[in-house]
């Protein structure tokens, strides 16, 4: 056990960590919902507005772009290239840059490259208006940087406190996102439009890809697609390495690695008995019940407790 | 087409590796030959492979340029210098009297003041030095050192003989693009290191980590050592996290450090509030603790200098060490070595006139022209007059800052500064040079083998610093292990 990382240094990490997992996790995104809309009829309501909800940026989009005005062409250039938004996949790759630049010495030396190159990649590939093509394949790249950046660092960082800081960001952004993702991916699409029930099916499949899970989803549960056994997936897993569960497990593994944990711990442990005491499966059961919204309400605050905690523990 | 060394005109000036006949310098035979057979492309090849290498270890240097910091790669010549080591030995000596002569008079200047009362240097210049520091008084730093990290200039004049151009005493930048230049010439040239005892650099961030450790307050077995950079946008942000890396120190910005109740410093790390023993510190002093001097200064630790005057924390450089760094107390050092040590200087200072005395000011005003005039405490080459160089109207306006101020001012004879091959398109072309070597003061004294050899990239000037066009090579201290050769 390593005490002697400069707290400076530690909330660097941190956030790099978070917003690498973010750039990765919002270019997926814009990705899997591309592929959505094409599988759907066009006469489908709401079509791009759940990924700004999925960010939680409802009102900074509608103050920036009008209200009713979630059309493809304007959030995709919120979510990915507008720096006015602090969550654009843009920004996110900057705030990459800038922890990095400051930890550069904590990491192999070959890391700032790596990060340069995303950072140079993203800024002269996505472009506002691009056609979907271009855009896939943007992002598809981005992705896989993004990717590959966290591969190297898994195989060739020193796996010491720093490298504990780096996955608490990881994983409680991975968290974060999945349950936002399951939150606004099963809102009901199709209530109250008869005719495209046969399509609850595609909808299902989409949560399932936005994790690229579709086929650990088989392998796993091997069973059609169903919502009740997608949310038990999703949440309790803990072979899928983006479930709920396994996120928690991976953030308290790496406190456990670092000094003075005992409130962030307690707080992991919070966000793991309240997924313990819940019926997930059964909240699946009407699709997007008032209680599953509750209950990923709830995942949330835990979550924003366990930050708080690491913030007030590790970067004061 | 190769490098033709027949056609290389150093013509007045004295060449570090060619000698006027175009015949190579006493031990350069190996080198230039090597160099001579190479084809453009094959130099052009080793030229890019340099360029490649800086740029994927991540040289760089930070220059402020529009409203931005950018970093720069930091431009690098491959034709390496060359110093034998029979005269190496004898400069290091020298710069070891010297570095001792300066420390025994910063630690006399700030205790009895026995040599501004024996007039080696008048009390005036010393107490009305912008880098004096009263608060400094009475310390009492380890073994009597204040500047533990000296970098001191070297040049060379047209008749080939070598003087100390100036001692920066107080946070010398540079050694890490010495290591750095030798580990790309490794890459680029690894066969001319076959034909070389070359001596190796490599050994200074081990040695600096052996000084730093040696000026400890706590007798632990491994004491906490920081470097204190004032952070990312720092020109030398680079060299601050080498070194601390290299010498597997903490890297710290102000904000990261705290001085307790007890008068001792704290790091904040993730475990806790953790002691600080020794601070190598690469910020000015007068930004070191905002309640001791510049309130505003952000880089800085609150209770600093309380620490380090209860002797909690070792500074180095200590505080107010400049005072033997301004350029009107350099004319002095030849004097300090003679009083302090009884010896005679082994390395000269460059000749020089002190604005402050009537008769040299005379001399200044009369030839401005001829002369270089550099202000008293300015670094990076900066707030100078090259006599030769300048226009009419710069000169009126030194005349006019030297009587304003005239103890703010030197001026000395231009000197035509030694040159070295230097590759310039497909060929090499004479540019001029200097030598920055670093002295290590602690418990031992350390001079590095060789030093940072900085260049004048454009042609005819004689400005090396990097903020200015300036780049570097690599400096090879060789045992004369080849004889003589014409290539």
């Amino acid at each position: 056990m390593t005490a002697n990382v400069l707290s400076r240094v530690a909330e660097r990490v941190y956030w790099l960590g978070r917003y690498l997992e973010r750039a990765e996790s919002s270019a997926r995104l814009i990705t899997v919902n591309t592929n959505l809309i094409m599988d759907l009829p066009v006469r489908l309501p709401l079509g791009w507005r759940p990924l700004i909800d999925i960010t939680g940026s409802g009102e900074l989009f509608e103050s920036l772009y009008g209200k009713g005005n979630a059309t493809e062409r304007n959030v995709c250039r919120f979510l990915a290239t507008d720096t006015r938004n602090p969550g654009s996949i843009i920004n996110s790759i900057v705030g990459v840059r800038d922890n990095a630049r400051t930890v550069r010495e904590n990491m192999p030396r070959i890391t700032f490259e790596y990060i340069n190159e995303l950072y140079l990649f993203a800024r002269s590939a996505l472009v506002p208006g691009q056609s979907r093509s271009r855009r896939g394949e943007a992002l598809t790249r981005i992705s896989r940087l993004a990717q590959q950046l966290e591969g190297f660092l898994s195989q060739n960082m020193l796996h010491d406190a720093h490298w504990e800081l780096l996955r608490l960001g990881n994983y409680i952004e991975r968290a974060d996102m999945t349950t936002r993702i399951i939150d606004v991916r099963t809102v009901d699409l199709i209530a109250g439009h008869h005719e495209l029930e046969p399509f609850q099916d595609i909808q299902w499949r989409s949560v399932l890809r936005s994790f690229y899970a579709m086929q650990a989803y088989h392998a796993s549960v091997r069973e059609p697609v169903d919502p009740p056994l997608v949310l038990q997936f999703l949440f309790n897993d803990e072979r899928l390495p983006r479930s709920y569960l396994r996120c928690l497990n991976s953030v308290r593994r790496s406190l456990r690695e670092l000094p003075r944990n005992g409130v962030a711990v307690d707080a992991c442990n919070e966000a793991l008995r309240a997924l313990h005491d819940t019926d997930v499966a059964r909240l699946g059961g009407m699709v997007h019940s008032v209680e599953l919204h509750h209950f990923i309400n709830d995942c949330q605050v835990h979550l924003g407790e366990l930050h708080d905690a690491i913030v007030s523990t590790y970067f004061g | 087409m190769t490098i033709d060394w027949q056609a290389y005109q150093a013509a007045g000036f004295h060449d570090e590796l060619v000698l006027a006949s175009g015949r190579a310098r006493n031990g350069a035979g190996k080198l230039v030959q090597a160099l001579g057979k190479l084809s453009d492309d094959e130099l052009a090849e080793r030229k890019m492979a340099a360029d490649l290498a800086i740029r994927s270890m991540g040289i760089t240097f930070s220059v402020y340029h529009e409203g931005a910091n950018i970093d720069r790669e930091w431009p690098f010549d491959i034709v390496p210098r060359l110093i034998l080591k029979r005269e190496w030995d004898e400069i290091a000596r020298g710069l070891k009297q010297r570095v001792r002569a300066l420390n025994a008079f910063i630690d006399d200047v700030y205790h009895h003041r026995r040599s501004l009362r024996d007039g080696v240097v008048p009390e005036d210049y010393v107490m009305k030095s912008r880098e004096y520091r009263s608060r400094c008084a009475g310390i009492d730093p380890p073994y009597g050192v204040w500047s533990n990290v000296c970098g001191s200039d070297l040049v060379r004049d047209a008749d080939g003989s070598l003087y100390v151009l100036e001692d920066n005493l107080r946070v010398p930048s540079g050694v890490s693009y010495m290591l750095e230049n030798r580990a790309v010439m490794k890459r680029v040239f690894p066969e001319l290191f076959e034909h070389y005892a070359i001596h190796p650099v490599d050994d200074y961030p081990s040695e600096l980590a052996a000084c730093l450790r040696s000026l400890s307050p706590r007798d632990v077995r491994a004491p906490r050592i920081v470097v204190l950079t004032p952070g990312i946008y720092n020109s030398a942000y680079f060299e601050h996290a080498y070194l601390a890396l290299e010498m597997a120190a903490e890297l710290v910005e102000g904000p990261d450090l705290v001085v307790g109740d007890d008068d001792c410093v704290y790091m904040r790390t993730i475990g806790g509030l953790e002691r600080v023993d020794v601070i190598y510190r690469r910020i000015d002093d007068l930004f070191l603790d905002p309640r001791a001097f510049r309130k505003d200064s952000m880089l800085g630790v609150p209770g600093l200098m309380r620490a380090w005057q209860a002797g909690n924390v070792a500074l180095a450089n200590a505080p107010g060490c400049g005072v033997a760094d301004d350029k009107v107390i350099y004319t002095y050092v030849p004097d300090m070595i003679r009083y302090f040590l009884g010896e005679e200087p082994i390395l000269a200072n460059v000749p020089s006139y002190r604005c402050a005395e009537k008769d040299h000011r005379d001399y200044v005003l009369d030839n401005l022209q001829d002369l270089v005039v550099k202000p008293a405490n300015e670094s990076g080459g900066y707030g100078m007059l090259i006599g030769p160089h300048s226009t009419r109207r710069q000169r009126d306006e030194f005349v006019r800052v030297i009587r304003a101020n005239p103890r703010n001012y030197i001026g000395q004879p231009t000197l035509t500064l030694s040159t070295a091959p230097t590759l310039a398109g497909s060929t090499v072309e004479p540019r001029h040079l200097d030598l920055r070597p670093f002295i290590l003061s602690g418990k031992d004294v350390y001079v590095t083998t060789g030093g940072l050899t900085r260049v004048a990239m454009r042609k005819g000037s004689i400005v090396v610093n990097s903020s200015q066009g300036g780049g570097s090579k690599d400096t090879w201290v060789v045992e004369r292990a080849t004889k003589e050769q014409t290539p």
